[in-house]
């Protein structure tokens, strides 16, 4: 097992640099617009452009940016490790922001997972045990629900109710921990519950779904057989069998949204990471994007990792050489 | 089994139905059908400056999205109008302007001076005197200089602070473009005699002068403090405040070596700008004009969501906001009656245009681009930015505000409720060469299929079949390319983009040159591959700059209109300049044609029950944060 978690380690890294390698390439080489255009003012003659690439590190060619690039990653800049440059558009550094805005994302997350987790597999069991039921309807008719509300919708409505006409919730924009924890709490309820929603649906039919696949395997007939009680049946030898393919969702699921909830954290005014980088497409602010990029496709590989090793312990039949 | 379709089809006719409501609307900017109400014409549209100045409270605006500054909010190289109106509270050049809607806020008055300036030498030196007691924020805390405004022209002609889009209004200035060119380090045409006076030299005479004085870059900066800024944008994130207001957290600044200094606490470059108050302001040291001060503090909120920005405001959970109103809240705020005083239109003293390229066929002949002019439905590209209450069709190049009387009503090309004029339009075209059987429609190949180049928001996607049919009705058929960065390749003089769709242009300060002189000025076009220019039409091209660029030129060349800017621009006379830009408009409207210009926009805001004053900046085109006051009974949190 070690031996194959390094291999893996060791394969993130490369992954992760072709990553960033082909994310420069499409910014550099397939260029959205010209970002030296945007702050040169009225009077964007060649001098005062290439005085303002110079100042981004544009004047350089693309294998010489990528190297600078890695460079800093490994070493750091002027700003600190790993160096990400700084944004264009605010000349703030990359990495500041990052760890900035990071937390705030990998809360929202944090909340939503845990909601859509127990909420949706608790649902989807429910709905597998009883099958057929008014439960199982009504359990799949929230499911579908889920998966139909866009999360734009449902994140207005939610503050429409809970903030304007009730007034029990707080509104928009998020309040950090130490500033009043209270608020911060209540401020999570909202955003965290309207992102949960749609994954909740899906986790409650894909429970549902492999459950009953299982509950109908001969092991689990001989557990019945055996005078084993019901819950037992169910948790220990049924669940635990049909929670591969959730526990897979799970962490693709988790590595995506490190790239941002866009759609929650703009509702919601969340200042996180997804608003910020989708602002930065648009301006062609290319250290923004490269480090959000490059955060993402580490999440990515390490949530692969970790799915990969929790494998092996859910299902005896998986061993790693 | 039967039972449970059933189920499942409801929830899912459930699910379409929300998803059709939420999907509904009319939600994107700029979507379609108007409000049906009639646009107030004149400057003071819906909402006008009322209630008292109350002092005290903290001033809550919602900002959308992002601050979207050019130079990081440094003032050196800042070029946004949202950048130079939050400065109005916190800095003060020599001179300023009163900060009040119409012609009025137009007018420039002496801030840090202490009077208008000497003049003399042919209009060629400017002697100014400064106030006494104008001090800078902790922890710089001491007096003005007249050194600290000459190092803020320094920094300016200095390429390295950003200052890009400034320069040209201050080459001027004898010595000035030394600075640019390395030759020097100051300014030379820039004396001060004493810490009191500041005198500048000008290599020719320039009558707008005071108007380029009164711009935020030249306020004076401590350089004790600004010298520790080494990049463009730096000094943005500490800048030292000399007006009524300062960035929240400047009195912590530990400014005893540059290693020290660290961003200022109210300022968040992706979050908020909080001001308060300079504690070093002296309300005796300002010229009452200028500015009220009410709030003793404002907040500058980043707001991604745009319906909250409305429903806060609505609730007065804010007071103002600086969010796009859709034709959702546009509407609701013109249709009720109760609503409509929060509703604030004041014209912006911009215009957006349609722009020919003098030098692609067909628009490099003159009668297809006055033909052009006279078909164009203009009302219908406005109710593609949302009716008429987004602003007034335009009839010629400058906004109202910038034109002298004799222009007021000035349409070279009429057409019924300027809807457009189909049988004038082709009277025109008949006259030229691409129409080769002089009926009126364009049928040389040249007409067909040419490249329309425009932005891809909700509005300009609105636009284009309004365009299209306009041209089409005679002969002219587009290729139209909606890019989300149109300015990347129109602006680009190598890319020969015959037809843009979606620029807009307003002015830096209340005087045409700004508008003319980026626009029309064939000097401003590149004169080598890799610039660019918003000469859009390359009015004013010149041979040898057009063969550098691989341009080829009809025959005749492009006319240029040079010759009338530098005249109108060396004019001291205020009334004489304003005649002599209202002729030139006049000229390029009838003999040089470039543009179809459709609508003097609208600057609209909506305001909370708790604003107890408001007024319009005419000047920055944004609120008069110098002038608002808020009524605290009436805020809600």
């Amino acid at each position: 097992m070690l031996a194959y978690t390094i291999r893996r380690l060791i394969w993130a890294v490369v992954v992760v640099l072709i990553v960033t390698m082909v994310t420069f390439a499409i910014f550099y080489l397939m260029p959205p617009g010209d970002p030296a255009i945007r702050f040169a003012g009225r009077a964007p003659n060649p001098r005062v452009l290439d005085q303002i690439r110079e100042n981004f590190g544009l004047d350089k060619p693309f294998y010489q940016q990528y190297w600078i690039f890695l460079k800093n990653l490994v070493t750091g800049d002027e700003y600190g490790w790993p160096g990400l440059g700084f944004s264009y558009d605010t000349r703030v550094p990359v990495r500041n922001e990052l760890l900035d805005r990071l937390p705030r994302t990998l809360i929202l997350i944090a909340g939503a997972a845990v909601l859509w987790l127990i909420v949706g597999v608790t649902i989807g069991i429910i709905s597998a045990v009883r099958r057929g039921t008014l439960v199982d309807k009504a359990a799949m008719g929230f499911a579908l629900f889920g998966v139909s509300a866009p999360v734009f919708w449902l994140g207005l409505v939610a503050l429409f109710v809970f903030w304007q006409k009730l007034g029990i919730l707080p509104g928009t924009g998020y309040t950090a921990f130490s500033d009043d924890p209270k608020e911060w709490f209540l401020h999570l309820i909202l955003p965290c519950t309207v992102l949960a929603m749609l994954y909740a649906a899906f986790y409650a039919r894909m429970t549902r779904g492999n459950l009953l696949e299982t509950l109908g395997e001969d092991y689990i007939r001989t557990a019945r057989a055996k005078g084993l009680p019901e819950r037992k049946v169910i948790m220990k030898h049924g669940l635990r069998a049909s929670l591969t393919p959730v526990v897979t969702m799970f962490g693709m699921d988790i590595a995506l949204l490190i790239g941002g909830a866009v759609i929650t954290e703009t509702v919601f005014n969340w200042q996180g990471i997804g608003s910020w980088v989708i602002r930065a497409t648009t301006n062609s602010n290319l250290p923004v994007v490269v480090g959000v990029v490059l955060m993402a496709a580490i999440a990515v590989v390490i949530m692969n990792l970790l799915v990969d090793i929790l494998y092996a312990y859910l299902d005896p039949r998986v061993r790693y050489q | 089994m039967k039972r449970t379709r059933l189920l499942a089809i409801l929830v899912l006719a459930l699910g379409l139905a929300m998803t059709a409501a939420a999907c509904g609307g009319g939600e994107e900017e700029g979507g379609g059908g108007g409000t049906g109400a009639a646009a107030p014409s004149g400057e003071s549209g819906f909402g006008t400056a009322t209630g008292p100045a109350n002092k005290g409270g903290t001033y809550r605006v919602d900002v959308e999205s992002a601050f979207d500054f050019t130079d990081a909010f440094d003032p050196t190289g800042e070029y946004t109008a949202l950048g130079w109106s939050f400065y109005t509270l916190m800095l003060r050049p020599l001179m300023t302007y009163k900060h009040v809607a119409g012609a009025d806020g137009n007018v420039p008055i002496p801030d840090l001076a202490a009077e208008e300036p000497e003049i003399s030498d042919g209009g060629k030196t400017y002697t100014f005197t400064l106030r006494d007691g104008v001090k800078y924020a902790p922890p710089v805390d001491r007096e003005v200089t007249s050194k600290d405004v000459a190092y803020a022209f320094d920094r300016l002609a200095d390429p390295t602070y950003g200052g890009a889009g400034y320069p040209l209004y201050y080459q001027a200035i004898t010595g000035f473009t030394d600075v640019a060119d390395g030759k020097a380090k100051t300014v030379a045409g820039i004396e001060t005699p004493d810490d009191k006076t500041i005198v500048f030299h000008l290599d020719k005479p320039a009558g707008d002068f005071l108007y380029r004085l009164a711009m935020p870059a030249t306020a004076p900066i401590p350089e004790e403090v600004a010298k520790c800024a080494k990049k463009a944008g730096d000094y943005g994130r500490y800048p030292i405040a000399n007006g009524p207001y300062m960035v929240e957290g400047t009195d912590k600044l530990d400014i005893s070596s540059c290693n020290t200094i660290k961003p200022v606490s109210g300022y968040n470059p992706e979050a908020f700008l909080h001001l308060v108050r300079n504690p070093n302001y002296d309300e005796a040291t300002e010229n009452p004009d200028a500015r009220e001060n009410n709030p003793d503090r404002f907040e500058f909120n980043i707001n991604s969501n745009v319906d909250d920005c409305f429903n806060k405001v609505k609730e007065a959970i804010i007071d103002d906001t600086l969010c796009g109103e859709t034709p959702k809240q546009t509407k609701e705020y013109t249709e009720n009656e109760d609503l409509k005083p929060l509703l604030k239109l004041y014209p912006d003293d911009s215009t957006f245009y349609l722009s020919m390229n003098l030098t692609q066929p067909p628009f490099d002949d003159v009668h297809v681009r006055r033909a052009a002019n006279f078909v164009q439905d203009k009302v219908g590209l406005i109710r593609a930015w949302g009716g008429p209450v987004v602003g007034d069709v335009a009839t010629h190049i400058l906004p109202p505000s910038l034109v002298p009387d004799s222009l007021e009503g000035y349409d070279p090309y009429p057409s019924p409720d300027h809807t457009g004029d189909v049988e004038a339009a082709k009277k025109e075209m008949a006259q030229s060469k691409y129409d080769t059987d002089q009926d009126g429609i364009c049928d040389a190949p040249e007409c067909k299929n040419v490249l329309h180049i425009i932005g891809d928001s909700g509005r300009e996607r609105g636009m284009v079949p309004v365009i299209e049919d306009s041209l089409g009705k005679i002969g002219i058929t587009l290729n139209t390319r909606l890019l989300g960065d149109q300015y990347s390749v129109i602006l680009d003089p190598t890319k020969k983009v015959p037809f843009g769709g979606g620029p807009g242009w307003g002015k830096d300060y209340p005087d045409a040159f700004t508008f003319f002189f980026y626009l029309f000025d064939g000097r401003v076009i590149p004169k080598e591959k890799g610039g660019v220019t918003y000469n859009e039409p390359l009015v004013g091209i010149d041979d040898a700059t057009a063969k550098s660029l691989g341009i080829d030129l009809p025959a005749g060349g492009v006319p240029s209109v040079n010759s009338d800017i530098d005249n109108c621009v060396g004019t001291a006379d205020d009334t004489q300049r304003l005649e002599c830009w209202g002729e030139l408009d006049k000229k390029l409207m009838e003999d040089v044609v470039p543009w179809v210009p459709y609508i003097w926009r609208n600057n609209s805001t909506i305001i909370a029950p708790s604003v107890s004053r408001w007024e319009f900046d005419q000047s920055t085109g944004n609120q008069a944060w110098t002038r608002v006051a808020v009524d605290q009974s009436k805020q809600q949190k």
